[in-house]
């Protein structure tokens, strides 16, 4: 270490030595380790801030489990034998997230092939900039675009009805419809990019080969397009489930009204509940859930952390 | 037909339907921008304005929070790119073992829900304003400081990886050929390294702003009393709309096409420089260059036909006038409204006089007050206007419009009119 160090700072000198390690120290320290340390610290609080600040620091304030366990089953006097509404919600996002990221994963799928393999020069560079562009658009204005098309007076409704096949309006956000079409939409562009860039160093020659073979088109993606864009569908696929799972602004705009998605559960308890310990308790047990989602994934895909996000 | 165009054809039709589902949704929003009805939405199309623009322009609280949100984008961009720029730096500097940990905790960011971090940025500052200034709502617990610092965490991992994107392509030979000069070190980072990574200052400088200024997840937890873009438009978007909102999209759509179209443009004359540089050396480039060319034309005709759009609506619209077109819509709802109410008194008087000519009275009228709610639900009232006056082509329209009244014609209220004429009987 000690070597490293001084080998470091001859290659870089003092000054410039100073602001690479001080910038990412105070980066990983300050800015990412240490507030997820004390978000932590917090989840196992009472909360006295809001209860009785003067017990703040003193004998009473120890650590507790009483977060999780309200999570988990609910204030003393709940008469169910577990924390009916919270439990619902937070397994309700899981396998919705999920159910989104498959959902965008066979949607871009196609697409990305495409615009690695089949679409050549200017083409695939337009279709590629279009594909950006409405990523440009704030995330609450598309989402309020997909409140227009499936309110209850929305245009799809007023289209199916126009043309004759509904008599009466469909409520699509509360069957939530509105909801799961906004948070695929959302993360369109994060699935279909990670796979592009895999797919385009895919040799065309490897497809040929197998096409001479004989391989059907179906056979040639099972056995040599996916495997090799593994990486990358692992990759899109963890960045559109942390998304959708973490999102607040689509279920908050596109949310049925008797539907909630977890990080509602969470914003409530910071905003209107005024319990901050609950809140963060609520927030680790979602980031965990989430990240070991995720390496079960990555191990299930060999695929190393170090090649997401590449 | 083969099967290999059978094949074309459903590709070409996925990709139609693929970019309808990307585009659909925000050109409905964009038109709802001109609509001048009081609810965003393009079906009852009332008339054509422009007002909503005044609205957004006219609005405080937008306007206050795109002023926060611009200083929080400079903040970030201030703090997120120097710390991306340093942990590239340092990324490539280290041996595998390090260079791996220190790259999961750096990209670990993007992966946490934005949420989380911002609960976590905000647990923490307001534990160590508690703590060290043993204030509250001191200097740490400020809603721009916790906002820049919150989402610096996760964009500067953004900008970083956009650095080791171009750090990959640079030389050391330049760097040790430098040093062997007699270079210092500073004198490396400054002449040689920085200007390399120019370009990707600049990019991971408008990507971190772009981030800053659409984040939402992060901002709602560390903004505390103050409110950005996001935030304002959230609330407003949750609580009561009009269509001035679909303004403002419209304007952000239309600066992300001019700047994507700038955009290409560059990259062309870049190219464009780069063959003709290539051209002098190597003139078998020309078939290259040649092949590319196709696609400038459709872009031109594009930009012309838009280019001629907009005048033209300019041209018809010069003598266009809102409010006279918003009276006669309103007018034209009336009447179509007295003409409905008769309608429906007589339909509802005849039934009624029908039932009340029925035996069993007390069951007839329960039923029959039940077939009236049925009768002037809402979506039966639109219908029955469309058919009614299936002649003129606005029809929809105003039958969509119609439910403006809603209230006023509510069952109840129209089933107490008819009750009450039949009651003197």
């Amino acid at each position: 270490m000690r070597n490293w160090l001084r080998t470091f700072l001859a290659r870089n000198g003092i000054g410039l030595s100073v602001y690479l390690l001080g910038a990412v120290a105070l980066w990983v320290i300050v800015m990412i380790i240490l507030p997820q340390l004390f978000m932590l610290d917090f989840s196992f609080r009472n909360n006295w801030q809001q209860i009785d600040p003067s017990r703040m620091g003193g004998p009473d304030d120890v650590y507790t489990m009483v977060n999780y366990h309200f999570l988990a089953f609910g204030s003393p006097n709940n008469p169910d034998p577990f924390n009916v509404v919270d439990v619902t919600v937070f397994f309700r996002t899981i396998v919705a997230a999920i159910c989104v990221t498959l959902f965008d994963l066979a949607l871009c799928y196609p697409i990305a092939y495409y615009l690695a393999q089949v679409a050549r020069g200017g083409k695939a560079r337009l279709l590629v900039l279009a594909l950006i562009i409405p990523f440009w658009v704030n995330e609450l204005l598309r989402a309020f675009a997909f409140r227009i098309l499936f309110g209850e007076e929305g245009t799809i409704n007023a289209i199916l009805m126009g043309i004759g096949i509904l008599s009466d309006p469909i409520d699509f956000v509360r069957e939530d419809v509105a909801l799961y079409a906004g948070l695929g939409y959302a993360y369109i562009l994060l699935m279909i990019f990670p796979i592009y860039n895999v797919i385009e160093s895919l040799d065309k020659n490897q497809i040929e080969a197998a096409r001479d073979l004989g391989s059907s088109w179906w056979r040639i993606h099972r056995r040599v397009v996916i495997p090799f864009a593994k990486p990358g569908i692992t990759s899109g696929c963890t960045m559109v489930f942390m998304l959708s799972a973490g999102a607040l602004a689509a279920p908050q705009i596109l949310g049925g009204p008797s539907s909630l998605w977890f990080t509602q559960i969470i914003y409530q308890w910071f905003n209107t509940g005024s319990n901050w310990p609950r809140g963060s308790a609520y927030a680790i047990v979602l980031m965990l859930t989430c990240v070991l989602l995720v390496l079960i994934l990555m191990k299930l895909f060999k695929v190393k952390i170090g090649e997401i996000g590449r | 037909m083969t099967s290999g165009s059978v094949m074309r054809i459903a590709v070409g039709f996925y990709i139609l339907l693929f970019f309808s589902y990307l585009f659909g949704p925000l050109l409905v929003m964009a038109f709802t921008a001109f609509n001048s009805s009081e609810f965003p939405s393009i079906s009852p199309w009332n008339c054509f304005t422009d007002e909503w623009f005044e609205v957004l322009v006219k609005d405080n609280q937008l306007m206050g929070g795109l002023k926060s949100s611009l200083v929080v984008g400079f903040g970030v961009v201030l703090l997120a790119v120097p710390i991306g720029l340093a942990a590239s730096l340092l990324i490539t500097q280290l041996r595998s073992r390090a260079r791996s940990v220190v790259y999961t905790i750096a990209i670990s960011p993007i992966l946490v829900p934005g949420v989380v971090l911002g609960i976590s940025t905000l647990v923490f500052w307001e534990r160590v304003d508690r703590v060290v200034l043993g204030a509250q709502d001191g200097f740490f617990y400020d809603g721009y400081f916790m906002t820049i610092i919150g989402q610096s965490t996760f964009i500067a991992a953004y900008s970083m990886l956009v650095f080791l994107a171009r750090l990959q392509r640079f030389d050391p030979g330049l760097e040790e050929a430098a040093l062997d000069l007699g270079a210092t070190q500073t004198q490396v980072f400054r002449k040689i390294l920085l200007p390399f990574l120019k370009p990707a200052i600049g990019s991971a400088a408008v990507l971190a702003f772009l981030a800053s200024f659409e984040n939402y997840n992060t901002t709602v937890f560390t903004i505390v009393s103050e409110s950005t873009l996001t935030t304002v438009l959230a609330s407003k978007v949750r609580y009561g709309i009009n269509p001035s909102i679909s303004s403002l999209a419209v304007i952000i759509i239309a600066l992300t096409l001019i700047a994507a179209v700038v955009h290409e443009f560059l990259k062309r004359k870049e190219e464009r420089q780069a063959t003709a540089e290539a051209l002098i050396t190597n003139p078998a480039v020309i078939k290259a260059s040649r092949s590319r060319r196709p696609w400038g034309l459709p872009i031109g005709a594009l930009t012309a036909v838009l280019f001629v759009g907009v005048l033209g609506s300019l041209w018809m619209g010069r003598n266009y006038d809102v409010d006279e077109c918003k009276v006669r819509v309103t007018e034209e709802n009336r009447v179509k409204f007295e003409a409905l109410k008769q309608q429906r008194l007589a339909e509802a008087k005849a039934k009624q006089l029908s039932s009340s000519q029925g035996q069993d009275s007390a069951v007839d009228s329960k039923q029959s007050s039940g077939q009236y709610q049925n009768i002037f639900a809402p979506s039966n009232l639109g219908q029955q206007i469309e058919s009614d006056s299936g002649a003129e082509p606005q029809s929809e329209t105003e039958a969509k419009d119609a439910k403006q009244y809603q209230n006023i014609f509510a069952p109840t209220n129209l089933g107490q009119q008819v009750e009450s004429p039949s009651d003197s009987d």
